[in-house]
């Protein structure tokens, strides 16, 4: 098993002093995995994505980085390690041309000048956003202002990357390119941690599944596993990913090698089947 | 209605209407999400060819064009800084000739019809050397003062060139950080900054939500337009207040620590700019003496 970058442990949080966001959420994080964490909406995935950011304090509950427990006063530690991309681009892009709002993160970290820049060329050259860097935001495409967005986390060099939402406003086209960059970043060896509403997309990309729930994580493992689990999709209203559904209904009527395992992509089932033929 | 009355009142006057037909030469596939004339002046000073001029000296350019042209006080002076400047608009930077003039006609009306009023006077009877009969009275004016009012109109629109050559050329964060290098204090200069940025966030929502309520016939008539109007601003402000707690999530996330700071292009000062500069003010000073 590979090590734990980030153990969450019994984390509360509540805005409003009544009602918890986050009810007891316990969650590792594994060095260099991707981990897809699903659940409806209110169930607490931004909320845990913001304390282990830093940007909230939890009430209570532990968090370790690297197995040192982060106080109140050191969560400052958490945004040099964890980056999130907002789901909403507008409400992160903050600076009037692309090139100054990718260099904010990096300039806050207080690096010298000439740092800033180099890694915001590089950012900006993994993005492909050149021809936009004298660009306002303003005159972005959604796509375009998710990859800023994205560029800006990249500047600051952290290796735990948070994603909230990202394919909610991109066309296929868009999430095709999103895809290209999370299979690179994984490339890269960093740990990516995406929250979606896309049960496809979280069986064919993700190692290990997290399903969130009234502000407690009720699973967390392989896919299979946790899209098989017909009590746990039931509770949380979730559905199992299309192609597991149709893997299983092929296999209960033996269409399928018997054991063998759901494949990731449509392609995976036709060679599948090919071979069965 | 309402929508057009709220991008005019953004900009500075009614330049909202003349401008959006500009950007179009550039063929540049932009302004797809909105045609807001707030949008196009933002956009020209973007696309400008004198973008990549130090703001500095774009700054100094303008206020010295500027404090000549309303210190020499001459129609001679005033019409150089008006022909020059245009002309620098055009081949530096890049702005057809055509939509300067009609980015300048909107100011332009209102000096014309400023100019009148100084040079006409109201009388019962006869008076000057000229008088428009019209019932009741006389609308009367000598050349003393229609050459005054001349003047005055010139002045005022040289006056108006120098300043479209700093905002048709420097962008909003460049005038911001300008600002900030002459010791404005920073709680002014990054307010101006996000509030800059927020105009466009809120065009942007606003334009959704008088989409929303066309959609729902909610500017057919006077009456509903208004109710519709009040409706949509007072959701502007939740939307605001919303957008301002995910903004601050969101700048905490990056490690914001109270100040904001951004990385600066390079924009180095070009010996040539500054030689021309000069060679146009001396110019500008030896016409104001020749005109005595």
């Amino acid at each position: 098993m590979r090590e734990i970058v980030f153990r969450a442990k019994d984390l509360y949080f509540s805005y409003d002093g009544k009602k918890n966001a986050l009810d007891g959420a316990s969650l590792d994080l594994y060095a260099g995995e991707r981990l897809a964490v699903l659940g409806a909406n209110g169930a607490g995935k931004s909320t845990f994505f913001l304390c282990l950011n830093g940007v909230l304090a939890p009430d209570r509950g532990t968090m370790l980085l690297d197995g040192e427990l982060i106080g109140k006063k050191e969560r400052g530690r958490l945004c040099r390690r964890a980056g999130i991309v907002f789901q909403n681009a507008d409400d992160q892009i903050i600076a009037s041309t692309v090139a100054a709002e990718v260099s904010f993160g990096p300039m806050n970290l207080r690096l010298p000048e000439a740092e800033v820049a180099c890694r915001v060329e590089h950012a900006l050259d993994y993005m492909e956003l050149q021809p936009f860097r004298a660009r306002p935001p303003h005159e972005l495409s959604g796509g375009e202002k998710k990859r800023v967005t994205i560029a800006d986390i990249l500047a600051m060099e952290n290796d735990i990357l948070l994603f909230d939402e990202p394919g909610a406003s991109l066309d296929p086209a868009g999430e095709e390119r999103l895809e290209a960059v999370l299979d690179r970043l994984h490339a890269d060896g960093r740990t990516l941690v995406i929250s979606t509403h896309d049960m496809d997309f979280a069986y064919r990309w993700a190692d290990r599944i997290a399903v969130f729930c009234a502000g407690r994580v009720l699973a967390a493992g392989a896919p299979e596993t946790v899209f098989r689990d017909t009590r746990l999709m039931a509770r949380t209203h979730l559905r199992p990913p299309l192609l597991l559904d149709v893997f299983d209904r092929l296999a209960a009527r033996g269409f399928v090698p018997a054991g063998a395992a759901c494949p990731k992509t449509p392609d995976g089932l036709e060679a599948l089947l090919g071979r069965e033929k | 209605m309402c929508r057009t009355s709220l991008s005019v009142l953004l900009t500075n006057g009614g330049v909202g209407s003349t401008i959006s037909t500009i950007s179009d030469g550039k063929g540049e596939g932009d302004m797809r999400h909105n045609g807001h004339g707030v949008r196009s002046v933002d956009h020209l000073a973007y696309c400008s060819g004198m973008n990549d001029w130090n703001p500095g000296f774009k700054v100094v350019l303008s206020l010295g064009t500027l404090a000549i042209c309303l210190a020499a006080d001459r129609a001679v002076v005033s019409l150089a800084v008006i022909a020059v400047l245009a002309w620098l608009q055009n081949v530096r930077g890049g702005v057809r000739l055509s939509a300067y003039i009609g980015l300048l006609r909107a100011p332009l009306v209102f000096l014309l019809l400023g100019g009148l009023a100084v040079a006409c006077d109201i009388s019962r009877v006869p008076a000057g050397d000229w008088s428009l009969p019209l019932p009741g009275f006389y609308l009367c004016t000598d050349w003393d003062r229609a050459r005054f009012a001349c003047g005055l109109v010139l002045k005022a629109l040289g006056a108006v060139s120098a300043m479209y050559l700093l905002a048709l050329t420097t962008t909003a964060c460049e005038l911001v950080s300008v600002l900030h290098r002459v010791r404005l204090p920073s709680l002014l200069t990054e307010l101006m900054y996000l509030t800059y940025r927020f105009i466009f966030v809120l065009l942007d929502t606003y334009g959704r939500m008088y989409d929303a309520a066309a959609a729902r016939l909610g500017w057919r008539d006077f009456r509903t337009s208004c109710r519709s109007f009040g409706g949509t601003a007072a959701n502007l402000l939740v939307v605001a207040l919303r957008r301002s707690r995910n903004y601050s999530n969101a700048m905490a996330a990056r490690g914001y620590d109270g100040a904001l700071h951004f990385l600066e292009e390079k924009k180095p000062l070009r010996r040539a700019q500054v030689a021309w500069t000069l060679v146009f003010w001396t110019a500008l000073l030896a016409m104001r003496l020749a005109a005595g």
